[in-house]
């Protein structure tokens, strides 16, 4: 029994990825220092580098209380707190990382916004101002506006366009969606001023965007790195690593790390040496994982000789930005703008090769599946986070039509813990394993190159 | 078609909208089919389409669309991408969808990933009312029209949409005129009776639309009303109702639904299309601004109480204007945009001495009958206090 709760949690295969854990616990140290310090801190959405590295540039600590609900559920420290934001109404269906920050929210109003003793991770401060964000999920922003029943703060919303992938390539459309996202920065900017009663660090920016896409492309190495085969990483050492590139990207300590673990990876695949000893499925995870359970997948490795090469759209850095897009660019804020708008439609030529929608969390696959030679798929629809749910059927039905790549469902949530059923799981995993070879067969005979 | 009139009609055409439409394409017309009410149909019937609001069905089990969307989704989509699946949309020439919420947009995208229109357009709509957001969905439409316009080969010159939108404000004017009748005790017009006619008035072409509804007014107005039993009278705010399964169930215990928050309702009927002199700035408004759904984001001010009234005194007024006893928060399973607000605009009603119900359903009549009492014990407390 003992044993069995020990390996809840994933070993990590990389040295590099057991310690990511600490730039987590950096960015909570650093907003509860910047409160000591009266320096302004707010918390915001994951917003794929739209808005954070604006705010922080103007001296703002910002703390993500998505990756706090992980953090939470990874500790399994998330249970009070969804029942306390049940207890006030919000429907048990929500987000499990937003009820998890509205138990928190209101218990740290019920303290005076003192952050109470038994907090994970030291707790989230009281923030200056909540960042929303409009991109691929209606919680991040109805769920920072609900926030305003414990705290009086303003919400900024960092629009986020999203077109369709006939609509990405209607003449003018792209260049439209960029500037109204620059005009929204340039919103965003002022509004920042007004609150903070300062001028915008313009030179400051520009550094900042400069270390972050360094990161950024270290990060993206590591991706390509990743198609080797055996994969010199697996998801386990993703989802930790996934921290700076996703929160810190343009912190100098987050760029020394990337470089770090892109080194790590290069050994790997420079001496050939396998993230799991004697590599036989390779498998693809959408989306959100259950952080609570992560030692499942050192398990199906151990059992089955399965490595998961790739995973979660979402949290990956996209490839780097054309040269030509970027040309002539003085603009920090059409940078950044241009660069998120790609993080969300790199896959558009994928799109329409395929004829399908939407870009964002399904053309995506269409690319990794073959570049990854993957054997079958691992989906995980979620209680409490739709936005990561809704397009797996869809995904799985393409995968199979088009490529003859299985999956498999196991149901679960990033939070509760209660309906992940590992046994069940595990049983459906083992099943799974001759539909993977028959695919693998299926695949031959038709011609495709894994 | 039957050959009723009034609300004969609009119950008839309500009960058997896909047949009617089915009739209407034999004689020629062409279906537009969209999703929400974020859609300009100003548009679609300047392009020739009939637009059809796509719509569920509460008394239709969902089963094909279980291979498509996840069970964690909104049960109104999925109903509406099962009816898709069942060949119930076979009619519809186009299909456009908005990114109004999550449920709406994803549903779009992987409808037309699997049907093949010879016309579709997915319509990207901010999230702000900022000026730029304006600006940038002003563009949006500009590409649907010139979408339609290649499509269809037909040029949509500015006084098409004008005139376009002198109709569809016609319908809106003649619906909220409905909704002024009910101010009166007691309303001679029932919300299930109202219900009938939107549901109807958003798959018919505009003109035969208008006609119904000055008929439907016209009986409205000549009826005898004997004194009502009812124990309350209700604003229902929140999700859409596209079902009179629900209506029916809160009047038959007693209360009255005189106003509505919805989707299917005031947010489709609720504001005109100002007539600018470049139409698409009138529409952009419109569909932008003034309709108020908890999608669109308003800025929050700097407190909480800044934040109440900036996003739900209009609500203050519509209690006030209609008489309200109690609100009836609809909320259908998964629906995130009003899952977050029910707390807040809960309190705000409770604030201002309104009975509040609040019920998460299932969208499906089937799961409707264990609610009976929950209704029936909120009219007995709403009498109690009246
Ligand atoms: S619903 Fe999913 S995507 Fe949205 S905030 Fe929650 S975890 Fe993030
Ligand atoms: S939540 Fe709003 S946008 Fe979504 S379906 Fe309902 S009314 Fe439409």
């Amino acid at each position: 029994m003992e044993e069995k709760k020990k390996k809840r949690s994933s070993a990590k295969t990389l040295q590099t990825a057991r310690e990511a854990g600490y730039f987590g616990k950096k960015m909570l140290a650093n907003t509860r220092m910047a409160v000591d310090e009266g320096r302004p801190v707010a918390w915001a959405m994951v917003e794929w580098w739209l808005g954070a590295t604006i705010a922080k540039a103007m001296g703002v600590e910002l703390v993500f209380p998505e990756n706090y609900g992980a953090f939470c559920a990874a500790s399994r420290t998330a249970e009070p707190n969804l029942d306390y934001s049940e207890s006030d109404g919000f429907p048990s269906t929500l987000c499990g990382y937003a009820r998890n920050c509205l138990g928190y929210a209101r218990k740290l109003k019920e303290n005076n916004f003192v952050i109470p003793a038994e907090s994970t991770g030291g707790g989230m401060p009281k923030p200056d101002f909540l960042l929303a964000c409009g991109a691929a999920c209606d919680a991040r922003y109805k769920w920072f506006q609900a926030l305003g029943r414990y705290m009086d703060v303003p919400v900024w919303l960092l629009e986020f366009p999203q077109t369709g992938s006939k609509e990405y390539f209607l003449p003018g459309n792209k260049e439209e969606n960029i500037s109204y996202m620059v005009e929204e920065l340039r919103a965003f900017v002022s509004f920042l001023e007004d609150l903070l009663g300062r001028k915008m660090n313009w030179d400051g920016l520009e550094e900042r965007l400069d270390i972050l896409f360094k990161t950024h492309e270290l990060a993206y190495k590591v991706d390509l790195m990743r198609r080797t085969v055996p994969s010199p990483a697996v998801c386990t050492d993703f989802w930790a690593l996934m921290i700076p590139h996703l929160y810190l990207p343009d912190d100098l300590e987050a760029l020394a790390f990337y470089q770090r673990v892109y080194d790590e990876v290069k050994y790997k695949v420079d001496n050939k040496i396998g993230a799991i000893p004697n590599e036989k499925y390779r498998m693809m995870f959408s989306e959100l994982p259950p952080w609570h359970t992560l030692g499942f997948f050192d398990e199906v490795a151990e059992r089955h000789g399965v490595a998961f090469v790739f995973e979660s759209w979402n949290y990956h850095v996209p490839p780097p930005l054309l040269e030509d897009e970027k040309k002539g660019i003085t603009d920090p804020l059409e940078l950044i703008a241009r660069y998120s708008y790609h993080k969300f439609h790199h896959a558009a030529p994928a799109a329409k090769e395929y004829e399908i929608d939407p870009i964002l969390f399904t053309a995506p696959y269409l690319e990794y599946v073959r570049d990854y030679q993957v054997d079958g798929l691992m989906f995980h629809p979620l209680m409490s986070c739709r936005p990561a749910t809704y397009t797996l059927m869809h995904v799985r039905n393409l995968m199979l039509e088009r490529f003859k790549v299985p999956s498999l469902v196991i149901e679960g949530d990033i939070v509760d813990l209660r309906v992940f059923n590992e046994e069940e799981a595990l049983a459906k995993f083992d099943a799974f394993i001759e539909t993977m070879d028959y695919h693998r067969e299926l695949r031959k005979k038709e011609g495709l190159h894994w | 078609m039957q050959k009723s009139s009034g609300l004969e009609r609009a119950s008839y055409i309500y009960t058997n909208r896909l047949q009617v439409a089915r009739e209407l394409k034999m004689q020629g017309e062409k279906f537009g089919g969209y999703l929400c009410c974020y859609v300009p149909v100003e548009m679609l019937s300047a392009a020739g389409y009939v637009p059809f609001r796509i719509i569920g069905d509460m008394n239709e089990p969902i089963t094909n669309a279980d291979a498509y969307l996840p069970s964690v989704m909104c049960p109104f989509y999925r109903s509406c991408l099962d009816l898709g699946l069942k060949g119930k949309y076979d009619f519809l020439d186009g299909l456009v969808s908005p990114h109004a919420c999550d449920a709406a947009e994803r549903v779009g995208l992987v409808w037309r990933s699997y049907f093949k229109y010879p016309f579709t357009f997915y319509l990207d709509i901010p999230h702000t009312v900022h000026a730029s957001a304006l600006v940038f969905f002003k563009q949006q439409l500009a590409h649907l029209r010139k979408g339609l316009e290649e499509y269809t080969g037909l040029k949509i010159t500015d006084n098409d949409l004008k005139k376009q939108i002198k109709l569809f404000n016609r319908q809106r004017e003649l619906v909220r005129q409905l909704y002024h009748l009910r101010k009166v005790e007691p309303p001679p017009v029932s919300g299930t009776e109202v219900l009938q006619l939107a549901v109807s008035l958003m798959g018919l072409p505009v003109q035969e639309g208008n006609l119904l509804a000055e008929e439907v007014i016209k009986e409205v107005k000549t009826r005898k009303m004997k004194p009502s039993k009812m124990k309350g009278r209700v604003l229902v705010w929140g999700c859409l109702i596209d079902n009179t399964a629900i209506t029916s169930l809160i009047e038959d215990c007693g209360l009255e639904v005189v106003m509505d928050d919805t989707a299917i309702g005031s947010r489709t009927f609720g504001h005109d299309v100002e007539l600018t002199e470049d139409p698409l700035d009138g529409l952009a408004l419109r569909y932008l601004e003034k309709i108020v759904c908890p999608r669109t984001f308003r800025e929050t001010g700097k407190n909480r109480a800044n934040d109440l009234e900036n996003r739900f005194s209009y609500l203050r007024k519509i209690v006030k204007d209609w008489h309200i006893d109690g609100i009836y928060m609809n909320l259908i399973r998964n629906c995130d945009i009003h899952g977050y607000e029910v707390p807040e605009v809960r309190y705000f009603f409770e604030e201002i001495g309104m009975p509040v119900l609040v019920i998460e359903q299932d969208y499906s009549t089937a799961a409707l009958a264990p609610l009976r009492t929950r209704f029936q014990a909120f009219a007995e407390s709403i009498e109690a206090n009246r």
